[in-house]
C-alpha cells in the first residue's frame, strides 16, 4: 500500500521531463568532442537558463563555454528567461564571426 | 509596385559578382554598391601574423533567416534601395578569396546604396550565425565576435 503512491509520483516525474536536442557549432562542437548535437533532459516549462545549468552538470567539457554562449530557440536569439518547448529547435554557439 | 529582388544565401561556390549584380538590376537601376570581404593573408594590426586559410561554417537555416531580416532592415532605413544581395561563402577559403558579398542597387548613387551596403555587412557580422576558424602562423583558432544579441536582433 505504501509503495503504490511512490510509483505514481515517480512516473509523473518521468513524464514531465522533456528531452531536448541541442545543436552545437564552432567552439562548442569542438569542445564536445566533435558532436553536432547533444541531448539534455529538462522538466517541462524549463527556460534557456535552466538548459545552461543542466549542461554545466551533464557536460563538464562545455562548462566554461556557458558564460559566453549564445542560444537560439527556433532560429531566433533567446535570452535566459525564454521558455523551451519540447519541439523547439535549440542551438548553442559562440558570438558570430562571419563576413 | 515592382517586386524588388532580394537574394540571400550561404554557398560553397565561388562568388560571382557579375551574376549577382545582374540579378538585382532593374530597368530603373542606375547605381550599385557592392561590398566584398576577402581572406586577409597578412594581418598587421594586433599581433602581426600570416593566415594560411580560413574555414567557415554556418547554422544555415538561421543564417538565411537573419539575412532576410537584415535586408528588411536595409529597405526600411533606405526605401530607395531596389535590389539587395547578401551572400556568404563557407568552407575552406584561401587568402585573396572573396568570402562575402553585400550588394545594393538604386536608381541613383545618392539615395543610400553605400550606406545600406555598409549597414548590411556590419549587421551580418553582428547577428548572422556564421563562424570562421583561422589556420595560420599563430596556430589554429576559432575567431569569436564581440556582439551580444539584444532584443530585436
Amino acid at each position: 500500500m505504501l509503495r503504490l503512491p511512490q510509483q505514481v509520483v515517480c512516473r509523473c516525474t518521468l513524464n514531465s521531463m522533456m528531452p531536448i536536442k541541442v545543436l552545437l557549432f564552432a567552439t562548442l562542437r569542438d569542445r564536445a568532442g566533435g558532436k553536432k548535437s547533444i541531448e539534455v533532459a529538462l522538466p517541462a516549462g524549463a527556460t534557456v537558463k535552466d538548459l545552461k545549468v543542466q549542461i554545466r552538470e551533464d557536460f563538464p567539457a562545455l562548462k566554461e563555454s556557458m558564460t559566453s554562449v549564445l542560444v537560439a530557440v527556433n532560429r531566433e536569439f533567446a535570452l535566459d528567461e525564454a521558455p523551451l518547448g519540447e519541439t523547439a529547435e535549440v542551438a548553442l554557439f559562440p558570438p558570430v564571426s562571419g563576413g | 509596385m515592382v517586386d524588388m529582388p532580394t537574394i540571400f544565401s550561404i554557398t560553397e561556390e565561388v562568388l560571382d559578382m557579375d551574376a549577382l549584380l545582374a540579378r538585382i538590376t532593374l530597368p530603373s537601376t542606375g547605381a550599385a554598391a557592392i561590398f566584398t570581404g576577402l581572406v586577409r593573408g597578412l594581418t598587421e594590426r594586433g599581433v602581426p601574423h600570416e593566415t594560411y586559410y580560413l574555414e567557415y561554417e554556418a547554422y544555415q537555416p538561421m543564417a538565411e533567416m537573419k539575412m532576410q531580416q537584415i535586408a528588411d532592415e536595409m529597405r526600411q532605413k533606405w526605401p530607395s534601395v531596389e535590389g539587395i544581395a547578401i551572400v556568404q561563402r563557407v568552407g575552406h577559403l584561401d587568402p585573396g578569396i572573396p568570402t562575402v558579398v553585400i550588394a545594393c542597387t538604386a536608381a541613383h548613387r545618392d539615395t543610400g546604396v553605400f550606406e545600406a551596403a555598409r549597414y548590411g555587412i556590419d549587421r551580418l557580422k553582428e547577428i548572422v550565425p556564421i563562424w570562421k576558424k583561422e589556420v595560420g602562423s599563430n596556430g589554429t583558432e576559432w575567431v569569436e565576435g564581440q556582439h551580444i544579441p539584444k532584443s530585436g536582433d
